[in-house]
């Protein structure tokens, strides 16, 4: 078995947090893990996506995963999904993805408008055998005041949704160890994530 | 507790904490460094689990302050490494070619990070492998966080059998990499040392130069013929189409086996751990019955080079392929390592790369664009803010390393040069020398002690009209993941220290100095306006905390973060907010395009610097009612 994931989203700490998470799941479940983390680069503003690979040691070698051969894209940041897109491709690719549109100032400077949601998934389904978009950053805004708690909904939703294949336990303990400020939160957070993947 | 975790336990790693478990394995006894990415980690993670164990850990003002710290130690018998990123092997070599000569007593690893790509905004693809042969050293390459944990120890044990310093190489896709890796046993750390000073050691004038100069020559012979065979292996799974071999180095090892997987190739492989000195008898045995050769290595052509060499004697015949099909810029991975195999094996995976790539370009035309960009709260925005005002963006800006480089971008532009650690004063120097530009220098206060204090003190000697610099003092060595320096109180260890402040030095080098709060506009404008006036050497010294430490010191302590709104009956849309100060926390919002823009400030961004406030015209921006 091997997986291929792109986690992606805006400045860096958020995605890199996430994708040790993820990494440490997937490494109690006895599954091999090789992956691509790049500290320390993405933290002003710009996108370096994190990619992680999980499954039998035999088949993994590379850290980066092959262009138009992941299996899920997650996407913390809409447009960002969009940037992935040369990771995906249409017979393979799943994409997970929140609503939260952070907008640069570039876009600003240059009056480029934020594309809307339907005009995103636009972009995206040539590349997708599946979209799958929660509201998580809208739901962590109303549940904690703090739209950070939307990465691990988002998680919690792409596990139960069945779009990242890992159990939920193994899951639940990794955001236990992860978070040792503001568990409870997180605990939460991951719990209502679970419920949004299942409707 | 990472990297602490018991033996023959597997643990997912990064490959900067696998070299750092590796040091910790080894013994190892003293760590000297100053941060630069992509070899930070090695650092960070030594630094941290600096209480738990007994080695002693700096953060050094340099890296070849901190190179001669790791020497002293392995000159007295105290294993040590010196973790760094490829330029700051330029900065320590002047002392590394005559360590090399005298050599070691206990094992000393240089480890040095190469940054094909540039991922951290590096000035050059510089290729490491050279200072190998230039300084006499050995290289140990390693393909993957499992090999980086392995040879880290090993090149300890190997430097202290040949009493040499080894470099342990890297390249952002090791370093930055994850795998799981299998730790090995932990070596007790042996703290204590002597000088004894031995004569045949540092004798280097008159004819015992050239002695130094054989003894190491032979030194690395005896490692070529000892090791060379030793370290390096064929890994030969091949059924078919034998006569043609790869040969590879580095993280690409990882990329072609997962490529030759992929593409069903089941060619001999030879792969490459010692890169300096490349071992002629391996090379030898595997091109000896081959038709033609692949080798695979990111930037120069450093061992094809080499490989050239030894075919005219033994295989003049031999097709080797390399750079002929593979490129010397950027960064390898499976996309360009795939069609050098197809072409080479005559194999085809079936996607043409380059068409998605084209295909996946048409899906993003037209995005917002998104480049680095300074924090929301960042002082060094504040700092330009007030300098774009008083002398625009027009005149000329010397710039230095560090998070106050992304003053480069729109809509601040003021940055003309990005050169290397402290260049911002001597590169100056030489323009105002030549002509009677208006000049302003930025440079950060790592940056001041690493390398910028020379450049001040020959301003201050050397000429009369030196330019206002500005340095941008947030307390941290930001860039590279906030380690401490000289100027922040801290050590590397933890400890409390009186910090060096930059106004003293600056003053003491009989600069006229101003400080300014940077997240005040009015007292950084009244300081450069008064400094503006004045003629000599000037320092501007901007103070004001890294905004990152600030928000992860209050989240700590549990205190809030006051955000800020834009009241919308006093908001003239003016847009000095987005277009002149562009700070991303703040939002121009349009329902539709050529509609009147609402201005919005998230507050899920906003870290509360206050700074956007007082540059509204219009006193709009007000702290969060209930706040
Ligand atoms: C010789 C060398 N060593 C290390 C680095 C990595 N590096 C880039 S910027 C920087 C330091 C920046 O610190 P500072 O000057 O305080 O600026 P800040 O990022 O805090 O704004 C470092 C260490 C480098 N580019 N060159
Ligand atoms: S890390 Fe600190 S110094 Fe660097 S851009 Fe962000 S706020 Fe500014």
């Amino acid at each position: 078995m091997k997986f291929d994931l792109l986690l992606t989203g805006v400045g860096g700490e958020g995605v890199l947090t996430t994708g040790v998470m993820i990494t440490k799941a997937a490494h109690e479940e006895g599954k091999y893990v090789r992956g691509v983390q790049l500290h320390g680069l993405s933290q002003r503003g710009g996108t370096i996506p994190t990619y992680i690979r999980f499954g039998d040691k035999e088949g993994i070698h590379s850290p980066a995963p092959m262009k138009a051969d992941v299996d899920l894209v997650m996407s913390f940041e809409p447009i960002e999904a969009v940037r992935a897109t040369e990771y995906a491709r249409k017979d393979k690719t799943n994409f997970v993805l929140n609503t939260y549109p952070y907008m640069p100032i570039y876009g600003n400077l240059e009056n480029v408008p934020y594309p809307d949601m339907d005009e995103i998934k636009k972009r995206i389904e040539p590349f997708a055998k599946d979209i799958k978009v929660f509201k998580t950053d809208k739901r962590a805004k109303k549940e904690f005041g703090d739209i950070i708690y939307g990465n691990v909904m988002l998680v919690g939703a792409a596990v139960s949704s069945g779009e990242l294949p890992l159990d939920k336990d193994t899951v639940r303990s990794a955001v236990e160890s992860m978070a040792p400020r503001n568990v409870e939160e997180n605990l939460k957070a991951f719990a209502l994530g679970l419920e949004m993947g299942r409707e | 507790m990472r990297c602490l975790e018991e033996a023959g336990e597997k643990v997912p790693m990064l490959g900067n904490e696998a070299i750092a478990r590796g040091a910790i394995e080894a013994g190892v006894g003293l760590v000297a460094s100053y941060p630069g990415t992509p070899s930070s980690e090695v650092p960070m993670t030594l630094s941290r689990l600096s209480d738990k164990l007994d080695y002693y850990f700096e953060y050094s003002s340099n890296e070849k302050v901190a190179f001669e710290t790791a020497a002293g130690a392995a000159w007295s018998g105290v294993r040590s490494i010196v973790p760094m990123k490829h330029f700051g092997l330029n900065v320590a070599a002047d002392s590394v070619s005559p360590v090399a000569y005298s050599g070691v007593k206990a094992g000393m690893v240089i480890m040095v990070a190469d940054d094909p790509k540039g991922w951290s905004s590096a000035q050059s693809e510089q290729d490491t492998r050279y200072y190998g042969e230039m300084c006499r050293l050995p290289i140990i390459e390693p393909a993957n966080p499992q090999e980086a944990r392995e040879l880290t120890e090993k090149a300890f044990d190997l430097s202290e059998e040949f009493e040499l310093p080894f470099i342990l190489r890297t390249t952002t896709k090791i370093s930055h990499s994850v795998e799981t890796v299998e730790l090995g046993e932990r070596k007790d750390i042996e703290t204590e040392g002597y000088f004894e000073g031995e004569e045949e050691m540092f004798d280097n004038v008159g004819p015992g130069l050239q002695r130094q100069h054989r003894k190491v020559d032979r030194k690395l012979e005896e490692i070529e013929e000892k090791y060379g065979e030793k370290l390096n292996r064929v890994e030969k799974s091949g059924t078919e189409k034998d006569e043609i071999g790869i040969i590879v180095s580095g993280v690409s090892y990882d990329y072609v086996k997962e490529a030759m997987q992929k593409l069903d190739i089941n060619a001999p492989l030879a792969k490459l751990v010692m890169t300096y000195p490349i071992s002629k008898k391996f090379i030898s045995n595997f091109i000896e019955d081959k038709e033609e050769v692949l080798v695979v290595e990111e930037l120069q052509p450093f061992v094809e080079k080499e490989v050239q060499r030894i075919a005219k004697d033994t295989n003049p015949e031999l097709k080797i392929h390399g750079k002929d099909l593979l490129p010397k810029d950027g960064e390898y991975n499976l996309e360009v390592i795939i069609p050098a195999l197809e072409e080479v094996f005559d194999k085809d995976i079936g996607i043409d790369f380059e068409e998605h790539e084209e295909k996946a370009k048409d899906a993003m035309e037209g995005l917002p664009p998104r480049k680095p960009v300074f924090c929301p709260g960042c002082p060094h925005r504040s700092t330009f803010y007030a300098l774009k005002k008083i002398y625009g963006k027009n005149i000329m800006y010397g710039g230095d390393v560090g998070c106050y480089a992304l003053g480069t971008f729109e809509p601040y532009d003021m940055q003309d040069f990005l050169i290397s650690m402290g260049a911002s004063l001597g590169l100056t120097h030489g323009v105002k020398k030549v002509s009677d530009q208006d000049v302003v220098v930025t440079v950060g206060d790592s940056t001041f002690f690493h390398n910028g204090m020379p450049g001040l003190a020959n301003y201050a000697y050397n000429d009369g009209e030196a330019p206002l610099i500005v340095v941008f003092d947030n307390r941290w060595t930001a860039m590279t993941g906030h380690q401490p320096h000289p100027g922040t109180g801290k050590t590397g260890m933890g400890e409390d220290v009186t910090p060096l402040k930059i106004e003293d030095i600056a003053e003491a080098m009989g600069a006229e100095v101003e400080i300014a709060n940077s997240f005040s506009q009015e007292e950084l404008e009244e300081k450069i306006k008064e400094l503006k006036q004045k003629d000599g050497l000037r320092v501007l010294v901007s103070k004001g905390e890294c905004r990152l430490v600030t928000k992860r010191r209050k989240k700590r302590e549990g205190k809030p973060i006051v955000k800020f709104q834009v009241e919308q009956d006093k908001c003239t849309k003016c847009g000095i907010c987005t277009e002149e100060f562009a700070c991303p926390a703040i939002k121009e919002e349009r329902k539709q395009k050529g509609e009147e823009p609402k201005y919005t400030i998230d507050p899920d961004i906003c870290l509360g610097c206050s700074v956007c406030s007082q540059v509204c015209p219009q006193g709009a921006i007000k702290p969060r009612k209930g706040e």
